[in-house]
């Protein structure tokens, strides 16, 4: 049984960086040292608990990590919160940076300071936690480290002083990273005799244990067979197990203030465990709550629709899971005429929504059609009040608005000096406003830029990364609406307006947008018996045109007598592959249909 | 295979099935390149009485680009050595609708085809099958197919053509002279049994299907074994005798000898579904036969799609 810790031998810290400077890997490395020898798993990145980040190489998931080290002769509990580090995730990264005293600003000795390294740090700094600077692979031959100090000192306003210098790929320098966390870290604070409070800062689902949650304890002490209260959710729950991730899940009787782990109540509503939300004692004194964090804003929303309509229910309890899990996820039903009965979500950003959507299918299995995505809009009605929408089919007929307004976000992006020119007209192209340049360092370029967030919604990333080599980065600040002369383009298959296909945008953007959509449409949809014109229109007029011709062969050149049960199984999987279509009319539109439209741009 | 080996294979069979005395077709496969004059006497010698020979193309650059080991020259020298040998049947295989390929240089092949007057040509449109190198191209975007539309003008000039050189399609890929049909493969299109031997054959006999094991080692061994069997229902076994059928745009479907094979009458069985085929000018339905007009062996994938049971 692990034994609890006073205050005075914690720290909670957690690690940010910009995506790929090497979180994840210098994680693996303080997990080493914990448990060396220790059932040893080989795989890399032993925090990512999920396949998908395995494979995207980013860590979306917050998770804890408890390490137990003895350092000059004394027991320690280092608790490690993962971040995410891609900029879609600040509101994540915010969350588990409420949990620590700490964090270890880590940076790429080659790369520098990117732009999530800036969003990030920021965050750490506004909550006053103590801020520790580490460069990492520098012992590439391309490491900078005295250019990146420069850098450091001139974007953070940082001390360069005694940044530590290490390579989370052989280990060299983590002891030190380790020793100086101890140093410099603050304890957590805590009074082990108030009343509990415990802040819930991640939490997932376990289909035979329920939820899981991840908690910090502020105040008091929780105990196993202890009585809850959920203060935010208004829910009890007796405590069934209390444990610590080291990574593997260790039970224990009780955790004491300054401590991180988890909970597990058989909680099955999922709806009770909010993120953010305070646990205290069900009975006798009862404690304040913790601040709250903050609520995220949704700011990419798209339609999510079950492609067999016996799956709504189910994907329900899908969304519910995955919000258990990211929290800024928001949904609420929507029917669509082409699609039926699915759900309006809202993501932080493009890449949340990828994430998110490849998440539901894998983990409910569902398969389930996605609608192209667009941002927020206000609109400002001809009675003078003003509605948010975030469905294009919401825009009311133009004789009943004054105006639309959309989000304008400033980002900040930063490039090689040499790839300023094409960044500047990709910004320009996307209807960006230029504020200002700022040089970082000889080489490297901190653009600033208004740019409307639904040009940066579709590829903007695709096109930042392959006009600068891949060395652009960026992030942008919260988004502030203004009027444009934007409208809602229709798009008709067969005279059938398949409103899953609609788009707002830019009036001198639609015609190109249109043609767009249609030519991949075109290839997307199989030909049918009869002849299908596809249309894109503003209002009731038609600014683009595509036909998709009639399927007139069919047919297999080879067939003989040992090919008669592939042949016989390749026409019923054509047949099952046609059930998992959408129809749009008299249209059979395949889910890659809609699904390649959202790549349009 | 040698000449050598040829002989003692087909000498060891008749003594089993003494198919010299009985049966009626006796074709035998073959690669222009290995095709020798040798091997054509030996052929000939143990019992063989037609030859289909893989040509494929007489286009230089198509035969590179698929990397076919022989030549133009070197496949009509095997048909020659095949004349000589004493083949009275011979079948060339050829495949068309290579992307971009002029329909001319398509049209040229098949006359430089019927110069030397070959009883049968099947012509196979280039076809992407699962696993292949050129699906795989296909999939990563590497290799565009030639267009549906160009497909399509390829397949009905290629029969244009044909009929006007004296050859009959008679199944979608395969062209004859008048009784020059592939008996053993009409047979199967026709869901009369057969029997497979060698690794990976398949068979069907009495509503049965199978096929033999694939793996050479182990089918030494045991070789009455199947590695898959499958006994087909009566309506399974309509619908591949339709899927079958319907390849041949001339005999088409014999209802009569459905009805005696399955017990179940295909026009009654699917009324609904071909009238509206009839409608559509995809099928013809008579007394006894039931066979696609024109369009409808073009949609035959479409067709028997629709004719699938649900499941």
């Amino acid at each position: 049984m692990p034994k609890n810790y006073p205050t005075e031998r914690i720290r909670n810290f957690s690690i940010i960086a910009h995506i790929d400077h090497g979180k994840s890997t210098l994680a693996d490395r303080f997990l080493d040292i914990a448990t060396p020898g220790d059932g040893r798993k080989k795989q890399e990145q032993r925090l990512d608990s999920m396949d998908l980040e395995r494979e995207r190489g980013i860590t979306i998931k917050a998770a804890a990590v408890s390490l137990e080290l003895k350092i000059k002769g004394q027991d320690y509990l280092l608790n490690l919160i993962d971040t995410p580090g891609h900029v879609d995730f600040a509101y994540e990264v915010e969350k588990s940076l409420q949990a620590c005293e700490g964090a270890l600003l880590l940076i790429d000795a080659a790369q520098g300071i990117q732009a999530q390294t800036v969003a990030n740090a920021m965050l750490a700094l506004e909550q006053d936690m103590e801020v520790m600077p580490v460069f990492n692979k520098i012992d590439l031959p391309h490491a900078r480290p005295d250019e990146i100090a420069q850098e450091l000192e001139h974007v953070l306003l940082l001390e360069s002083e005694g940044v530590l210098h290490c390579s989370a790929k052989t280990g060299k320098g983590v002891p030190a990273i380790i020793d100086e966390i101890v140093e410099r870290i603050p304890a957590p604070k805590g009074d082990p005799k108030a009343p509990l409070r415990a802040l819930i800062f991640d939490a997932a689902y376990d289909e035979y244990r329920g939820v899981i949650v991840y908690l910090r304890i502020v105040d008091g002490i929780i105990r196993k067979r202890d009585l809850v209260h959920m203060i935010g959710a208004d829910a009890n729950y007796e405590v069934l197990e209390l444990g610590r991730y080291t990574p593997e899940p260790k039970p224990c009787d009780e955790l004491h203030p300054g401590e991180v782990g988890y909970l597990i109540s058989n909680i099955k509503e999922l709806g009770d465990i909010r993120v953010g939300d305070t646990i205290t004692v069900n009975k006798g004194e009862r404690a304040e709550v913790l601040a709250g964090y903050r609520e995220p804003q949704p700011m990419v929303w798209c339609g999510i629709y079950p492609v067999q309509s016996k799956d709504f229910e189910d994907l329900r309890t899908a969304l519910d899971t995955l919000k258990l899990n990211d929290s800024s996820i928001i949904f609420e039903p929507e029917t669509s005429e082409a699609l039926g009965f699915g759900f309006r979500c809202g993501f932080l950003g493009l890449l949340h929504m990828e994430i998110a959507q490849e998440r539901l299918e894998r983990e409910s299995g569902i398969d389930i059609v996605q609608t192209a995505p667009t941002v927020p809009y206000q609109i400002l009605l001809t009675d003078g009040t003003t509605r948010d929408i975030h469905r294009p089919g919401d825009l009311p007929d133009p004789t009943q608005y004054n105006e639309v307004r959309e989000p304008i976000v400033t980002s900040h992006i930063l490039v090689p000096t040499d790839c300023i020119g094409p960044i500047m007209s990709l910004c320009s192209e996307r209807r960006g406003v230029f504020l200002k340049q700022e040089h970082l360092s000889a080489n490297r370029v901190m653009l600033t830029w208004d740019l409307p967030l639904a040009e940066v919604i579709y590829d903007f990333y695709d096109k930042l990364k392959s006009g600068t080599k891949g060395y652009g980065t960026m992030n942008f600040d919260e988004p502030r609406f203004f009027a444009a002369n934007l409208v809602k383009m229709r798009i008709l298959v067969n005279e059938v307006e398949a409103d899953a296909l609609s788009v707002i945008c830019h009036a001198d953007d639609a015609q190109r947008r249109g043609r767009a959509v249609l030519q991949v449409l075109r290839k997307e949809i199989p030909r049918h018996q009869f002849k299908v014109p596809l249309q894109a229109a503003v209002g009731g007029k038609i600014l683009a045109r595509e036909t998709i011709s009639a399927l007139s062969k069919n047919v297999t050149a080879k067939c003989y007598g040992g090919d008669i049960t592939r042949k016989r199984k390749l026409l019923e999987k054509q047949k099952e592959g046609k059930k998992r279509m959408k129809s749009i009319g008299s249209v059979e539109v395949p889910q890659k249909a809609f699904l390649a439209v959202l790549r349009t741009d | 295979m040698g000449d050598d080996n040829l002989r003692f294979f087909l000498d060891s069979l008749n003594e089993i099935t003494h198919f010299r005395n009985s049966a009626a077709e006796v074709s035998i496969e073959a690669n222009p390149e290995s095709f020798t004059d040798a091997f054509a006497t030996a052929a000939i010698e143990s019992g063989c009485n037609r030859l289909s020979l893989g040509v494929q193309s007489f286009q230089p650059n198509i035969l590179q680009a698929y990397d076919r080991v022989h030549s133009a020259d070197e496949a009509k020298r095997a048909f020659y050595s095949a004349r000589k040998a004493g083949f009275s049947r011979i079948n060339l295989d050829f495949i068309y609708a290579f992307p971009g390929q002029d329909p001319k240089q398509w049209e040229a092949d098949l006359q430089e085809a019927a110069r030397l007057d070959p009883e049968h040509l099947s012509c196979y449109e280039l076809a992407y099958e699962p696993g292949t190198a050129l699906t795989k191209l296909k999939q990563a975007g590497r290799w565009e197919p030639e267009d549906e539309d160009v497909c399509q003008a390829l397949f009905e000039s290629t029969e244009n053509w044909l009929s006007g050189l004296g050859y009959t399609r008679y199944e979608i890929s395969n062209y004859a002279k008048p009784r020059e049909e592939c008996l053993h493969n009409l047979a199967s299109w026709r869901s009369l049994d057969y029997i497979g031997l060698g690794t990976g054959a398949a068979s069907w006999r009495n509503g049965i299907r199978s096929k033999n094991i694939l793996d050479p080692r182990v089918y030494q061994k045991r070789p009455f074994e199947q590695s898959e069997s499958e006994a087909r229902l009566p309506e399974e076994a309509l619908f591949d005798l339709m899927l079958m059928g319907l390849r041949l745009p001339q005999q088409g479907v014999s209802r009569k000898r459905a009805l005696r094979q399955t017990g179940l009458d295909p026009a009654e069985y699917w009324c609904e579904l071909f009238n509206q085929f009839k409608s559509n000018g995809w099928l013809e339905i008579k007394a006894d036969c039931i066979r696609t007009t024109p369009r409808g062996l073009l949609l035959l994938d479409t067709i028997l799609g629709q004719m699938l049971p649900e499941v």
